[in-house]
């Protein structure tokens, strides 16, 4: 006989589960105690929120899902926020809330919180355990759940007397949902008219999304992109699919994106999204496409994904690697090179209109330089405001990866999830570039960085304020500021000394080279402060 | 437009209030909404009439088959479908009236299954337009309460 803890700790290693990111109370004690005799690492944070971020960030670069717990009550509403961004970038992590005992649920007890129900809008699915024996099917379908067709956050509550019912444990039968059965193949018919339609196509475009990254099928849609010589634009979430470096790159489309890349969707005759929602950032004016004829082909896991914000010419339900894999398959002749004569012309006649204050940090000089300094296969965390539109812009890929809060953009979210990453790969290089709003969103989490030796690099890019909406109140609200200036802050450079950080300072362009090179060479964790000029803007 | 969706659901605790809340969240109507057993024990079959554009009906048709606990979603178009509701009533009347109340009952099929000394219970089983007439025609008479259960649908077998 086993407790109801111990499966479940016993089902987690069986997912190859080797760390957990939770913080404790009366109602997960048991299943503390069970992981205290097993072999997962338990890493203990400082707030609920930023523990589900951090498996967020774990789960990203491991590409399955990652585990957070969190008792009940205000800790699993803690929770919610990385729910909710989980959810909205589509990345599979499984939430583990204590619960109190069955028989005094719904009766307002103490820490009493009815979590499924207050996340029901940000989970793909829910569970509330209600039987210890479930538990083996429970685990095994939540983590089948998060990580297939289009992933996302699963919550498993977990009631006090379940974690301690003893059982016997039976390892679960394969997954059989009968009403989760995601279409992944792909329609041939509708990828033979795919071919077609590029073959007819003079101006085609791709539009790579966050879907590309997560169906893990940078390769195929990049060779497919060479292969035929198709531009491609990215959203916020799809950076990273294409090196910087490769010509055929336009750079973010959007509100926030590149005016060439605009020029790119506006012109196009052909618009093939690939694993891109739609939502209003990036595609700001979908009606506009529909009114003229550009043929839309739409390739996404998630059905309802389709035609939801933007009529579509060809839906293509599946995963975006194995269809990519069917597409590389049809050879054909294409000859796109005067539409790419066209872009490139436009894209070297770009001039940044935006000015910068010399006796500051540019931040736009700083995103390129420390993104070429940083080893290839680093990571670079953008959190939200100015700092992300910055690095967004400027990140130079090489082979690593650019992960910022894309959906959601929830603030706070880069240093947890930095720290995710660096427990998934402990050799990793892993930057997290905020600002000093952001930055003060989590900070705590400095003390789980170093609790847990996760030495991570950490950019604040200090203008005082919070840049973002100071520049909408200033386009918007005739400069009248308010709420908006970050009078208070802590001197990050005793704070770095406080938690036995290293630190680093930039107060303008000179010396840039040098303090990013000792900043990234420094043996462990860093700090590292920009000054930035309030008043430039990141709108063009 | 009208959408008829006849929604085959896992019988579990919860599920009703996931797809309530999804047509809430996503701003779809619901015109009616029917919940009730099949003759499996495990699976509830709701029936649920919404109004919109094609966009709309496409879109409440992908959100409900993306909800797990969903099983299988039909979407008929009102043609292809018969549809039922029941409504029990209840209206006063007086010696004279009564034999009004009566003679509309018959007409429209409706039975008495409760008579007090002051008012009756009617009940009336028929399309939705026809419960909405036999409401306006009892209304003279005096409605104490109604209680209806808003439309089921099955789908015709087409030969």
């Amino acid at each position: 006989m086993m407790t109801g803890a111990e499966v479940l700790v016993r089902c987690l290693e069986a997912e190859g589960i080797d760390k957990v990111f939770g913080y404790p109370g009366v109602t997960v004690c048991p299943l503390f105690d069970a992981i205290y005799d097993s072999d997962i690492r338990l890493i203990l944070v400082r707030q609920e929120q930023n523990g589900g971020h951090m498996a967020s960030g774990c789960a990203r670069v491991l590409k399955k899902p990652s585990v957070c717990i969190a008792t009940s009550g205000p800790g699993a509403t803690n929770l919610i926020t990385a729910l909710g961004t989980a959810y909205a970038d589509s990345i599979p992590i499984v939430a583990i809330t204590g619960q109190v005992s069955t028989d005094l649920m719904g009766r307002d007890v103490f820490q009493e919180a009815d979590i499924t129900g207050s996340a029901e809008p940000f989970v793909k699915y829910s569970y509330v355990v209600r039987d210890a024996k479930d538990l083996p099917r429970i685990i095994k379908e939540a983590f089948h759940i998060a990580s297939t067709g289009r992933q996302g956050p699963v919550l498993i509550d977990l009631p006090i007397d379940i974690q301690q019912a003893k059982i016997e444990y039976k390892p679960a039968g394969p997954v059989n949902i009968r009403g989760y059965k995601p279409t992944v193949k792909g329609n041939s018919l509708q990828i033979k008219k795919v071919i077609d339609t590029l073959k007819k196509a003079k101006k085609p475009l791709i539009c790579v999304g966050g879907g590309t990254i997560l169906g893990d099928a940078e390769a195929e849609v990049r060779l497919f992109a060479e292969l035929h010589g198709i531009p491609v634009v990215s959203t916020m979430m799809g950076i990273g699919v294409m090196p910087t470096s490769s010509p055929l790159y336009l750079g973010m489309l959007g509100e926030n994106g590149k005016p060439y890349a605009n020029y790119a969707v506006s012109e196009c005759d052909v618009f093939m999204l690939v694993g891109a929602r739609v939502a209003n950032r990036a595609v700001v004016r979908p009606y506009r496409l529909e009114r003229r004829d550009t043929a839309i082909i739409h390739i996404d896991v998630d059905p309802a994904e389709i035609g939801k914000n933007l009529g579509t010419t060809i839906p293509l339900v599946g995963d975006v690697k194995i269809i990519f894999s069917k597409l590389l398959e049809f050879s054909f002749e294409s000859d796109y090179s005067e539409w790419n004569y066209d872009l490139t012309i436009r894209k070297a006649a770009y001039t940044d209109k935006r000015t910068y204050n010399p006796e500051y940090v540019d931040p736009r000089l700083f995103v390129r330089t420390l993104s070429e300094k940083m080893e290839d296969d680093a990571i670079y965390l953008a959190d939200v405001g100015e700092n992300q539109l910055w690095s967004a812009e400027n990140y130079v890929m090489k082979s690593g990866r650019f992960m910022t809060s894309g959906g959601f953009g929830t603030m706070g979210y880069s240093l947890p999830a930095a720290l995710g990453v660096r427990a998934a790969f402990p050799d990793r290089q892993v930057v997290a570039v905020c600002g000093d709003g952001s930055f003060q969103m989590s900070l705590m989490e400095l003390a789980t960085m170093q609790q847990w030796d996760l030495p991570v690099k950490i950019v604040i890019m200090r203008n005082g304020y919070l840049g973002l909406v100071r520049e909408y109140q200033h386009r918007s609200y005739k400069d009248r500021y308010i709420g908006v200036k970050l009078d208070g802050s802590p001197d990050f450079e005793k704070l770095a000394a406080a938690y036995g950080i290293d630190y680093f300072y930039l107060r303008d362009n000179s010396q840039m080279d040098e303090r990013i090179d000792s900043f990234l060479k420094s043996p462990g964790a860093a700090i590292m402060v920009c000054e930035v000029y309030p008043y430039d803007s990141v709108k063009e | 437009m009208k959408g008829i969706f006849s929604v085959e659901v896992e019988n579990k605790a919860g599920v009703l209030s996931h797809v309530s809340g999804l047509f809430a969240r996503r701003g779809f109507n619901i015109d009616s909404l029917a919940v009730g057993e099949t003759e499996d024990k495990d699976i509830s079959n709701m029936t649920i009439i919404s109004s919109g554009d094609e966009r709309v009906m496409e879109q409440i048709e992908k959100q409900l088959n993306k909800k797990i606990d969903v099983i299988k979603v039909r979407r008929f178009s009102e043609s292809k479908v018969v549809t039922r509701e029941l409504l029990m009533i209840k209206v006063t009347y007086t010696n004279a009236t009564r034999a009004d109340i009566m003679q509309i009952c018959s007409i429209t099929g409706a039975h008495i299954v409760d008579l007090a000394p002051k008012s009756m219970v009617i009940e009336l089983t028929a399309k939705t337009k026809k419960v909405d007439r036999f409401i306006k025609l009892m209304q003279p008479f005096g409605i104490v309460q109604i209680a209806r259960t808003g439309a089921v649908a099955i789908q015709r077998e087409i030969d």
